[in-house]
């Protein structure tokens, strides 16, 4: 694993940006950093091709278990009709609320119990927080692309048997400033294993208490 | 300026520039130190109320954190439920104090605003502290409407962010006055803004009234961001601005932060009044004290100024300081010494101007003095005037010496001493004494003469010496001889030669006899003015010539008609006129006056001798031949018509000058004639050694020719001697027939005198140069 991440950032450096956009490869590997020389994990890259929709799979549900005032894990992907259920693994209670418009609900989750799964039927991004913690936050991010992926903790998202064709690209993360939608990019993917870079810049991870509030 | 008043203004003087000097320097230091002081307290203030600010902005912040996480704003932000969105941030805004709220979208849209509805499409004026707040909560002073606030803008999660929530605080003038007071900060903060236009204007302050941007940052100038000692409202303070954290949007917000100079001066006032009330102390104190001390020294000097002037007027009472110490004292009694000295001085000189020194008797001026003063008291009184003199005394000097001479004065003062009891005796010359008897008639006085001649007759004995002195008196009698006391000493002097010279040693003034009658001397002067006005005539008195029966001559004789005394004979003013030294002026005038006729009648064909008379003293002029000579060529007169006539007495025994004289006037072609000849004691062996060519026998041997045979024998005898040794020989005085007869028989050259002709004006005498031949029998005095 160390050795393969090595070439892929030799490629990345002796490709030239400009060609690599025009590369060629079946398997692509996407570097997120967050603009002060860390990886940004947790970012969730989406590729999409023209004509191509996702292909049909049994809905899933997926757990969202709340260990030690933190929503585990911090961001998960789901496709539309796929169900989701938070699980209360602390001794606190924890207030699990969403207002956003892909879903919004609002459950008082007792130490140890569950809540009934929740269908997310529509795409979008739900923004999930305890309001009796502030810190605890994850993110559903409900998406119909064919092709999505969460960045590792080192900040790489990698595509496999991509078949060649062009593409678009899109990354977001729950940290990018409001407003401003992640990176776009229109790339054309040969034989030939490629690799993209983008730095976002992120806001703090409001995950970490303290830091938040202080100047 | 009185020393008592300069001395005074010194020290008061003094004493206030040292104490300005001093006030000033203090001033200096101390205004020097507090605006160093606040300086210091400014930039720690500066740095203070900046840190102040940005704690209540981070509580602030914090309060605004916390509402925004409140669960049901959250929904109902999150719900779009706006009435209770508006109503729930009208609600924390109350418990955070903010007089504003406003809820943001993330795309900078205002929703909601606690102040008022929201128009379209308005977006929060501060999008950087919208940026911001997604990092950290932003806040930030801002100005809004002529107000600071701080603006607070935190995001609101839900939990990311969904909108951010603005909360506007108001800075304004009580909250700088906490400020202020919570902390040791400055008296004088204000906020300011930029209204736009470079220009600052003020929005809060804290208590104080002045506000220091106007004047700092008059003449557009920029605001002090370093310590400035400004002016504002009669009052100096330091100031500093210092900008706070704002948004880049916003107008510029500053504080301005002042020090009162006055306010830290306050304390010292106190310090200040009591200075001055210890100057006004001192200045008093010092100048009672230098007026003192000025009087002490200045009134000495005053009374010893008095004193001199009194000693200036001849009081020397010596000055009433002698009891004085130290300078003055001595000063005073040096004064006293001195003005002692001085009157001892001055007695003294009285004494010596008064008398004489060596017979210790009243001179002269005494004398004076002391008649002047009997006259005047007693104007009517009778006096007499001694005057005592030595007629050997002369003889005495020349023999002996003087010391005998004083010896032998002083001697005849002790024997005038008893005449002292009933007169004034002074000494009044060297060789004379006076002796003044008050009341005294003219027989007393003689009487009294011969007591004193008694008294010095008595020769003067010492050693082997046995010294006649030969005294003599004159007397002056007041009033007959004179009112004042200088006449009757000079009048008493001159009888004083009288006696001298008579054998009667006592003589009585006699006027008639005065040869130093003053008119004289306004003679003088009148003769001197009379040369200058051309006053004098000149008459001519005609020469017969015997032979041919015709006038061929006149003698030129001067005439002086004054204006006051009438005709003034001729041989007085002549004679003063030879003895006061004017007689070279008058000579002068008659030569020319005569050049000058001789050459009018010449003109006219009268070819006449004009004789004219010189004097003794003409003789000593080395000049006068010269002077002549330059006349006569000046009227073209030939010397033939001139004759000078010389009396005997004039060339006889003169020096060698007077020779010369009379032969340089022979050399010209002048005839010389000699006058009055037959009178004085000149012989013919001496008038051979002179070029005289005529003579003039004297009216003394003329007038009575005509009966007496001496007379005629002597005539007779001089011009037959005349004639053999050569002279023309004129008869002066001839007044008769006979002697003019007489006079032509035997052979006389030329007649003169009444019988044919008085001196005449010229005009008369030129008529008788025209008549012809002479009738002899006819008188011209009688024509």
């Amino acid at each position: 694993m160390r050795a393969f991440r090595f070439v892929v950032r030799v490629l990345a450096r002796c490709i030239p940006f400009g060609l690599a956009v025009h590369a060629f490869a079946s398997e692509l590997i996407v570097g997120l950093d967050d603009g002060h020389g860390k990886p940004a994990a947790d970012a969730v890259v989406t590729l999409r091709k023209d004509g191509e929709t996702q292909e049909l799979h049994a809905p899933v549900t997926k757990v969202i278990d709340q260990r030690e005032e933190t929503f585990l894990p911090y961001v998960e992907i789901f496709r539309p009709g796929d169900a989701v259920v938070f699980r209360n693994s602390d001794r606190t209670r924890h207030h699990v609320y969403s207002f956003s418009a892909a879903k919004s609900f609002e459950f008082v989750i007792a130490p140890g119990d569950s809540t009934p799964p929740v269908t997310l039927d529509r795409p979008g991004e739900i923004s999930v927080g305890c309001n009796i913690h502030d810190q605890m936050i994850t993110h559903l991010v409900v998406s119909d692309a064919p092709w999505i992926t969460r960045s590792d903790a080192d900040g790489h998202a990698l595509f496999e048997h991509l078949p060649p064709g062009t593409y678009e690209l899109d990354v977001w993360h729950p940290q990018l400033r409001p407003g401003r939608p992640g990176p776009h990019r229109t790339l054309v993917v040969t034989d030939a294993p490629a690799s993209l870079a983008f730095t976002l810049p992120l806001l703090p991870d409001p995950r970490q208490t303290g830091e938040r509030n202080r100047y | 300026m009185s020393f008592r008043l300069r001395l005074s203004l010194l020290f008061v003087a003094t004493l206030i520039a040292v104490q300005i000097f001093t006030a000033l320097l203090i001033y200096g230091v101390a205004r020097r130190a507090f605006i160093a002081e606040g300086e210091r307290q400014l930039s720690a203030g500066a740095a203070a109320v900046a840190r102040q600010l940005d704690d209540i902005s981070s509580r602030v912040a914090d309060n605004v954190q916390v509402l925004s996480l409140d669960y049901a704003l959250r929904a109902a932000i999150a719900q779009h439920d706006q009435s209770t969105v508006l109503s729930a941030l009208r609600n924390h805004g109350r418990r955070i104090g903010a007089e504003r709220m406003l809820l943001i979208g993330l795309d900078g849209a205002i929703r909601a605003d606690t102040s008022g509805p929201v128009a379209d499409g308005a977006t929060f004026p501060f999008p950087d502290l919208a940026d911001a707040s997604l990092d950290r909560p932003a806040a930030a002073v801002v100005a809004l409407d002529r107000k600071a606030y701080w603006m607070i803008v935190v995001p609101v999660y839900a939990p990311e962010p969904i909108a951010l929530i603005a909360a506007g605080i108001p800075v304004d003038s009580p909250l700088l006055g906490r400020l202020q007071q919570l902390s040791a900060l400055p008296n004088t903060i204000e906020l300011v803004t930029d209204d736009g236009g470079g220009r600052w204007t003020d929005v809060a302050r804290a208590s104080e009234t002045i506000s220091l941007v106007a004047p700092l940052t008059t003449a557009g100038r920029a605001l002090p961001l370093q310590p400035t000692v400004v002016r504002a409202g009669g009052r100096e303070y330091v100031a500093l601005a210092t900008r706070l954290h704002e948004s880049q949007r916003s107008a510029p917000v500053a504080v301005v932060l002042g020090y009162s100079l006055d306010d830290a001066l306050r304390p010292y006032r106190g310090v200040a009044l009591a200075w001055l009330s210890l100057v006004a102390l001192g200045l008093g104190v010092g100048l009672i004290g230098s007026m003192l001390i000025a009087r002490s020294v200045a009134q000495p000097i005053e009374t010893l100024a008095a004193t001199a002037h009194r000693v200036e007027s001849g009081d020397y009472t010596p000055p009433a300081l002698l009891h004085e110490r130290g300078e003055i004292g001595q000063l005073a009694a040096a004064f006293a010494n001195m003005t002692h000295a001085i009157a001892e001085r001055e007695e003294r000189i009285r004494h010596q101007a008064l008398h004489d020194a060596v017979t210790g008797l009243p001179n002269r001026k005494a004398a004076e003095t002391a008649i002047r003063q009997a006259l005047g008291s007693a104007s009517n009184a009778s006096g007499a005037l001694l005057m005592v003199g030595l007629a050997r005394l002369p003889e005495i000097i020349q023999t002996m010496g003087h010391s005998i001479c004083d010896r032998l004065m002083q001697d005849a003062g002790t024997r005038l001493r008893p005449f002292a009891g009933r007169g004034f005796v002074a000494r009044a010359t060297d060789a004379q004494f006076s002796v003044w008897l008050e009341g005294t008639g003219k027989a007393d006085a003689i009487a009294i003469a011969f007591r004193i001649l008694d008294a010095l007759g008595v020769p003067y004995q010492e050693a082997d010496l046995s010294i006649d002195t030969a005294p003599a008196i004159g007397i002056a009698l007041h009033p007959q001889h004179g009112n004042e006391a200088s006449a009757l000493l000079r009048r008493a002097e001159v009888a004083l030669i009288a006696a001298l010279d008579s054998a009667d040693p006592v003589a009585v003034y006699d006027p008639t006899t005065d040869p130093h009658r003053p008119e004289r001397l306004t003679l003088m002067s009148d003769l001197r003015e009379a040369l200058d006005r051309n006053d004098l005539r000149l008459h001519y008195q005609p020469k017969l010539n015997l032979g041919d029966r015709r006038i061929d001559g006149v003698e030129a004789l001067v005439r002086w008609n004054h204006p006051q005394r009438g005709s003034v004979p001729p041989e007085t003013f002549v004679a003063l006129a030879e003895k006061t030294g004017n007689i070279r002026r008058l000579t002068r005038w008659v030569l020319a006056t005569s050049i000058a006729q001789a050459q009018e009648w010449a003109a006219r064909g009268h070819l006449v001798r004009v004789a004219l008379n010189l004097s003794a003293r003409d003789l000593e002029d080395a000049e006068l031949p010269r002077r002549v000579g330059d006349l006569l060529s000046l009227h073209g007169v030939s010397p033939r018509s001139i004759v000078c006539e010389l009396t005997e007495s004039a060339v006889m025994g003169e020096p060698e000058t007077a020779v010369q004289v009379l032969k340089r006037l022979a050399d010209l072609g002048i005839d010389l004639a000699i006058d009055d000849f037959g009178v004085g004691q000149s012989s013919f062996a001496y008038l051979r050694r002179l070029p005289v060519r005529e003579i003039k026998i004297d009216r003394l041997f003329t007038q009575r020719l005509g009966e007496d045979l001496g007379d005629r024998t002597l005539v007779r005898s001089i011009v037959e001697l005349g004639h053999r040794l050569g002279y023309r020989v004129t008869a002066e005085g001839v007044e008769t027939r006979s002697a003019i007869e007489y006079l032509c028989d035997i052979g006389c050259d030329h007649a003169q005198g009444f019988y044919i002709a008085r001196a005449l004006p010229a005009d008369a005498a030129e008529t008788l140069f025209s008549r012809g031949v002479w009738d002899m029998t006819r008188s011209g005095a009688r024509a």
